[in-house]
């Protein structure tokens, strides 16, 4: 007879509740209707809070179920916290935003849910198989996103763009993970590491096998070569869709790539190292410099996300406790400060018309000083000037890779982010010294409001509460390298 | 002389295995002839008309008039129409209805390939039968055959989705994919009760699958005045014909398989004088009521308009069909009867 | 030696069709070869012995996937010149990347071994090569048992593709009269006639 009991659920508990929770708001709304598009994004909120609150109270150490396929840890629980928390800041601030834009239906709040869902999946994948299943379900409802604004010329553009870009990074992925397996024999994380930790110098197959495998990620957190399709999509999805890319599947992807490359491929880390460096690299150049000469808002942002991604991926290329850990803490620095922007961004609205140029901000500190506070905070922040958050990000990777004897990279790292400091200090500049044309319209948006308060909050106040955070960052890092 | 014959057949396993093939196709090919002369008979009656009557006694020779005359014609092939095309699509309509009857059991081991997959295989070449209509629509270059075409394309493919869940539910209840098992699974009898509202949905289902009344949208003589087959004529509609009457059958013969315990005498096997009938009888009578049914429907119902198949199709029985074999599933888990392999 | 005429049969189909659904001219052949290359598929299959795999490709593939496929092709008419108008214009780059990635390849399998320690990683076949039970049990096993965390998950993917499909395309018409069959049926004859007594040159009032 069957038994059910063949699998211990329980570590599961968190995506089965997100998937009965999706397929529950499914019903309800397809009953009610797009009126019902508020309620079930509250339904989502308040989902994703639930669920943190469990990750939260999960047992500490590992646990490994559905015969290898499935992990969590502290790192997989740290994650996924952040992943929660960027998917609900965004979804606070995009629910009068669809609205105002008319594109509210139900679908939306949905679609976010089931692609955090994929995230969680992907957080937890201790198999080839299972990050590529988690990598699709996470990537399926980010295409329907970023066309969601099915009239619009641009959107439709920007999710068959990204479906095309990305597949074909799909096919690349499983390419290189059928190398992979051809090599070890076996696609678990476990056995991979056991089979890498012996095999000092895999053959050529395995190399251009794990090139793949990184190429299909590097995809997804849009670092240089692989960011051609990220501002046109940027500029083309609604821009709370932008937030969402921006903020809450970048953290996935970069926490699957350090399970990737630390643990199963940990053994061979010279080989990805090479390939991570040359890619931070060109992420932090192309960022910089591609940004300064950026009018819409929306694609500086772009372009300010690949040189972030850039400089995170320092952590990752020292390939150590310390890089790992640097990483961590620039990614949740990166997602709150992002959040707020974006906040900022979709606040930006013009005779009831959403505005989207960096001059459309002229003489804002003059009308709306405290959201040019804000994002004078924020902007500050993204450039590294001490005491905010985001100087914090950026000494420990440089640090971490400082520590590992890779100057290159950290002096790279520094001449990049003088330059981005001057298209962030650009925008303050247009904020409180140029004088406004026309002024911008007082919004209500309750959500956008708040999440733009609370992240340039965050931003001043890491300071005090890093401490804090890193004791859980080396406590969630160390749950992941001693596996 | 006779023992030397049999001798030879049964040593020579490729000519036995012909044998067989044949034993299968001639009978069936008569089944079809006479289904025709059964059907004009059967709706006569119900028109209160007397059907044909000319030929030979009751008109009893009359398929054999009517096969004659259609082989006397001369095949007209369209200038315009696509020739290979033209010509193969009959043939694998008839090629295909008589392919499927491989696995049809008519008896206790009565079966030219007793296989594991049977219901498989034959739930294959049936979704296959599409393809010889669509091609003749489409070779045909005509714009009712083409329409035709199109119409039979769609509704089998709609209509294939319920068939499946329907095939589903009566699996999860016998725990095999071979036919000769699950004629011979015991089923109490509140499961066959509870199977009942899926028969239903079989046999609209294989009238849609076999584009008979009320689905011939794909002929519709009156308004596509005749459909994919409005080009083809002498042998080339004669195949058709055949592999449509043959399809019918076959469709019968499978839902006497999944519902109606195939060969075994109804009401079980206890009752001695229903048994002493041999099985192969029982599953011939079985098989006529269900083409009897196929005929009463053509005699009495209207055609369905195209949005009414469509709309019957996947928003009544594909939801109705997934809940059941949902619910018929649960069930068996609940109650632990789930078959055991 | 039938077995082995059977194979020869259907590989040499298989790829004679497979070219033919790249050259074909006529896109409605293009389908039909591939129909073809399908169907010789299930048959390697079934002289493979996965009689399950075999039938399963020609119902849902040949059944349904390329009937809609067919089904597209002819409803969309396409020339038979404006498919060849790309070919030019994209060949040397294609050409380029194909024999690039061809060379890596032959460099790559002339290159490959297996790692001495995969024997340990590889998963033992779950039967046992003279076992009673089917293929398809062994299918369902493995589908339905030992990866059932995978099927769900497919499930997910499935149906946030069929949410998306349905944000995308589903609109909702005005001035479309559709059919409320229960309105129908439930309705009677006093709803629709009334029977008037009309007087003399009095009219309808």
């Amino acid at each position: 007879m069957i038994d059910l009991q063949t699998f211990n659920i329980i570590p599961v508990m968190p995506e089965i509740i997100m998937a009965l929770m999706g397929m529950v708001l499914l019903i309800f709304a397809v009953s009610q209707g797009n009126k019902s598009y508020r309620i079930v994004s509250w339904y989502v909120v308040l989902t994703c809070i639930t669920v943190g609150a469990i990750l939260l109270r999960f047992p500490q150490g590992v646990s490994i179920t559905f015969g290898g396929m499935f992990v969590t840890e502290p790192f997989a629980v740290f994650m996924k916290l952040l992943v929660l928390a960027g998917a609900s800041l965004v979804l606070l601030m995009s629910i009068t935003y669809m609205q105002r834009e008319k594109i509210a239906r139900f679908e939306y709040p949905i679609l976010i849910l089931f692609s955090t869902l994929g995230m969680m999946v992907m957080l937890s994948a201790n198999d080839l198989i299972s990050l590529y299943m988690g990598l699709e379900l996470q990537s399926l409802p980010l295409y329907v996103l970023a066309a969601f604004n099915r009239d619009n010329l641009k959107s439709s553009e920007a999710g068959l763009k990204y479906f095309v870009l990305g597949a074909l990074s799909s096919g690349l992925l499983l390419y290189g993970c059928s190398m992979v397996y051809g090599f070890a024999g076996t696609t678990n994380f476990i056995g991979l590491a056991e089979v890498f930790a012996l095999e000092a110098t895999p053959v050529a197959g395995v190399v251009v096998g794990l090139v793949f495998i990184l190429v299909g990620l590097l995809f997804k957190i849009s670092a240089v070569p692989f960011h051609m399709w990220s501002p046109d999509v940027y500029e083309g999805a609604p821009s709370s869709v932008t937030a969402f890319f921006a903020v809450v599947p970048k953290i996935a992807a970069i926490g699957l790539l350090i399970r990737v490359s630390m643990s199963a491929f940990g053994g061979i880390a010279e080989q990805w190292q090479q390939v991570l460096m040359l890619v931070a690299m060109g992420s932090m150049i192309v960022g910089s410099m591609a940004a300064i000469v950026q009018t819409n808002i929306k694609r500086l942002m772009a372009y300010s996300s690949i040189g972030h991604m850039g400089y995170a991926l320092i952590g990752l290329t020292a390939a150590s406790s310390a890089g790992v850990q640097g990483l961590l803490v620039y990614m949740m620095i990166y997602m709150f400060t992002t959040a707020g922007v974006f906040a900022i961004i979709l606040l930006m609205v013009r005779k009831n018309m959403q505005v989207e140029t960096i001059d459309d901000l002229a003489g804002l500190a003059q009308y709306k000083p405290l959201m040019a506070l804000c994002m004078a905070v924020l902007m500050f922040s993204m450039a590294g000037i001490p005491p905010l958050a985001g100087f914090f990000g950026k000494l420990f990777v440089f640090q971490a890779a400082m520590a590992e004897g890779m100057y290159t990279l950290a002096i790279v790292g520094v001449l990049t982010s003088v330059i981005a400091a001057y298209y962030y200090l650009r925008i303050i500049k247009v904020m409180y010294f140029d004088s406004a044309t026309e002024q911008l319209d007082n919004v209500e948006d309750s959500g956008s409001n708040f999440v733009m308060r609370a992240s340039a909050f965050f931003a001043v106040v890491f300071i005090t509460i890093a401490w804090p955070i890193v004791e859980a960052i080396h406590y969630a890092v160390d749950s992941l390298l001693f596996l | 002389m006779v023992d030397f014959i049999v001798n030879f057949i049964v040593s020579n396993p490729l000519f036995y295995t012909l044998v067989k093939i044949l034993s299968i196709v001639l009978p069936l090919l008569g089944a079809v002839a006479y289904l025709t002369y059964a059907e004009r008979k059967v709706m006569a009656a119900m028109h209160l008309r007397q059907g044909p009557m000319m030929v030979g006694p009751f008109g009893l020779l009359q398929p054999l008039a009517d096969g004659l005359k259609l082989f006397s014609k001369e095949t007209i092939l369209p200038s315009k129409s696509n020739k290979v095309v033209f010509v193969v699509a009959p043939i694998l309509t008839f090629i295909l209805s008589l392919l499927a009857w491989a696995v049809i059991p008519f008896d206790e081991g009565m079966v030219l390939a007793n296989i594991n997959v049977g219901i498989l295989y034959l739930f294959a070449i049936s979704s296959l039968g599409v393809y010889g209509i669509l091609m003749a629509g489409w070779a045909s270059n005509s714009r009712y055959a083409f329409l035709g075409g199109l119409r039979s394309a769609a509704q089998m493919v709609s209509y294939e989705v319920s068939i499946g869940f329907v095939m589903v539910t009566v699996l999860l209840t016998t725990g095999s994919l071979n036919l000769s098992d699950i004629v011979l699974a015991e089923r109490p009898f509140w499961m066959d009760m509870l199977l009942f509202p899926m028969f239903i949905i079989f046999i609209v289902s294989i009238l849609a699958e076999t584009n008979r009344t009320p689905f011939d949208l794909p002929e519709g003589e009156s308004e596509l005045c005749g459909g994919y087959n409005v080009e083809y004529s002498s042998m080339t509609f004669a195949l058709f014909f055949l592999g449509e009457y043959a399809n019918m059958i076959l469709m019968s013969c499978l839902t006497v398989v999944l519902f109606m315990g195939g060969w075994l005498p109804p009401l079980g096997i206890e009752i001695s004088w229903l048994s002493w009938v041999p099985g192969i009888i029982w599953f011939g009578f079985k098989v006529s009521t269900i083409l009897f049914v196929f005929i009463w429907a053509r005699a009495t119902l209207p055609r369905y308009r195209y949005d009414q198949l469509m709309r019957l199709g996947w928003k009544v029985f594909l939801p109705f069909s997934l809940l059941w074999v949902v619910l018929v599933a649960g069930i068996l888990v609940g109650t632990n009867t789930l078959p055991v392999l | 030696m039938i077995e082995a005429l059977a194979f020869y049969m259907f590989a040499t189909i298989l790829i004679m069709s497979a070219l033919m659904v790249i050259t074909a001219r006529n896109p409605v052949y293009a389908v039909l070869f591939l129909i073809l290359a399908f169907f010789n598929a299930a048959g390697l299959f079934i002289l493979l012995g996965a009689e399950f795999i075999a039938m399963i490709l020609v119902i849902v593939y040949v059944g349904a996937v390329a009937v809609l496929f067919l089904f597209v092709v002819m409803m969309l008419n396409i020339g038979q010149s404006n498919v060849k108008t790309g070919l030019v214009k994209y060949m040397p780059v294609g050409a380029l990347v194909g024999f690039t990635l061809l060379g890596e390849l032959i460099w790559l399998y002339t290159s490959w071994d297996i790692s001495k320690y995969a024997v340990h990683q590889r998963l033992a076949p779950i039967l046992a090569e003279d076992s009673e039970i089917s293929n398809t049990h062994a299918l369902g096993e493995i589908l339905y048992t030992n990866n059932v965390y995978l099927f769900q998950l497919s499930g997910l993917i499935l149906l946030v593709a069929m949410i998306g499909a349905i944000v995308l395309t589903l609109r909702s018409r005005k001035g479309v009269r559709k059919q409320t069959i229960s309105e129908q049926v439930s309705r009677e004859r006093s709803d629709v006639i009334e029977v008037k007594h009309v007087g003399f040159g009095k009219g309808v009032q």
